[in-house]
């Protein structure tokens, strides 16, 4: 019996440091770089976050206005990742995209794609936006064409309600597509276009 | 005598209260709910039901997609390019989000009565410990006609009568939820109510009954803490 409680005496504090050690932020990132230079979403740290929603981007310009509805210059998607180890390595993830401009309209259909696998998901510590941000990505279908092809997005959550403060941009370079908006004067943080409907919903998680 | 009896209740409330406070955290967690629904076209009449493209949250998970290339109700409904895409995430402690689009092209209703090209419909809905809150901002019609007439920017729940048919109701948002503990929206962005008059003895008209629904782009969402 003594024995036992020394055992478990000693086996106690490892337990309790190895759960201490599984939920230490590791602060290597492992994500492709695949961006060009921006003013934010440049440091980034591998640790367990979640971030969840959708809703819709009036792209080009990408600000907080709708264009004309009858324009057709919008996109609307619906996206979330989820990594509770904080390895960069996301157990969940999916992502829904759909381009509604004419010159996007491929095969009689506006441009759509479909992730099928997320790769990777890493927080941005460097961005102005206050409840969070993300870069995540990995490879999706464009379903237009049955073309495979890697993609990244910048993802931030910068209070509520999302319309007018959350933002979202994408970029697949296999196809010479994305929704980006490189200004630093446009909120909440460049390279994401500010959101015209919908949320972004950032949880820290595991902390 | 004094002391046993103190020594038990410190005992009992020692074993009664951890058990609440799990009961407690345990009847949060159960109750914290994100829901999302959204769809293109949906159809009700006596002689036909149909719902499509058509997008509901399942539970425990945190997103679900539909699309249609084209969707025809003979002598009811066309429209093209129909998409609804739904997400949320339940949580107790961070809180929870839900939001709902569903989108279409060309749209075209009782045989070119009702046209649009373009119809979006969004519906968002937060809650957390600093803010709940229900929106369909991002929700629009791109060149709706209604019985010959432009119709740019209807204000929620634009009613227009349509003779012989019914009335529509434009930009349809109903909301839910007592904005403390829960809240949620549902908008509608087209939506036709198919009327036949009721006669009196007389042959006189003496009111409406409905006899079916026809609604275009259609998206809901709701959060409860």
């Amino acid at each position: 019996m003594v024995r036992v409680r020394s055992l478990a005496l000693l086996a106690a504090p490892i337990g309790v440091a190895l759960v201490a050690w599984s939920c230490d932020p590791q602060r290597s990132a492992v994500a492709p770089t695949i961006g060009t230079p921006l003013a934010h979403f440049h440091v980034f740290e591998c640790t367990p976050l979640k971030i969840t929603g959708g809703g819709r981007i009036d792209y080009p310009p990408g600000t907080a206005d709708k264009n004309p509805p009858a324009s057709h210059e919008y996109e609307t998607f619906g996206a979330h990742v989820m990594d509770n180890n904080g390895d960069c390595s996301p157990e969940k993830g999916q992502l829904e995209w759909v381009d509604h401009r004419p010159e996007w309209n491929i095969n009689g259909s506006p441009l759509n794609l479909h992730s099928t696998a997320i790769t990777f998901a890493e927080e941005a510590t460097d961005t102005d936006c206050s409840d969070g941000a993300a870069h995540w990505g990995g490879t999706l279908l464009v379903k237009n064409t049955g073309e495979e092809a890697e993609f990244e997005v910048f993802d931030c959550d910068n209070g509520e309600p999302g319309v007018g403060h959350d933002g979202f941009a994408i970029r697949v370079p296999a196809i010479g597509y994305e929704v980006m908006c490189p200004d630093p004067d446009l909120p909440p943080a460049e390279p994401a276009c500010t959101l015209t409907g919908g949320n972004r919903q950032f949880h820290p998680t595991h902390r | 005598m004094r002391i046993d009896i103190f020594r038990s209740t410190v005992r009992v409330l020692s074993l009664v209260l951890p058990m609440t406070w799990l009961a407690s955290s345990a009847q949060s967690q159960m109750r914290a709910a994100a829901r999302a629904e959204a769809y293109g076209l949906s159809v009700s009449t006596p002689a036909v039901t149909q719902k499509s493209p058509y997008a509901v949250l399942p539970v425990g998970e945190a997103m679900a997609t539909d699309q249609g290339q084209s969707v025809s109700v003979a002598g009811l409904a066309t429209a093209q390019d129909l998409f609804a895409i739904v997400t949320g995430d339940a949580d107790a402690v961070d809180g929870s989000t839900a939001v709902s689009t569903a989108t279409l092209g060309v749209v075209n209703l009782l045989n070119g009565l009702i046209t649009a090209d373009g119809v979006v419909a969004v519906a968002s809905s937060t809650i957390s410990d600093n803010a709940v809150n229900s929106n369909t901002e991002g929700s629009s019609l791109g060149n709706l006609v209604v019985g010959g007439t432009e119709v740019s920017d209807p204000a929620p729940n634009t009613r227009m009568t349509l003779p012989g048919v019914g009335y529509v109701l434009l930009n349809e948002v109903r909301t839910t939820g007592d904005g403390v503990t829960s809240s949620g929206v549902t908008v509608n962005m087209i939506h036709v109510v198919l009327q036949q008059p009721i006669l009196g003895l007389l042959g006189q008209v003496i009111g409406y009954k409905t006899v079916g629904n026809i609604i275009v782009g259609s998206a809901t969402s709701s959060v409860t803490r």
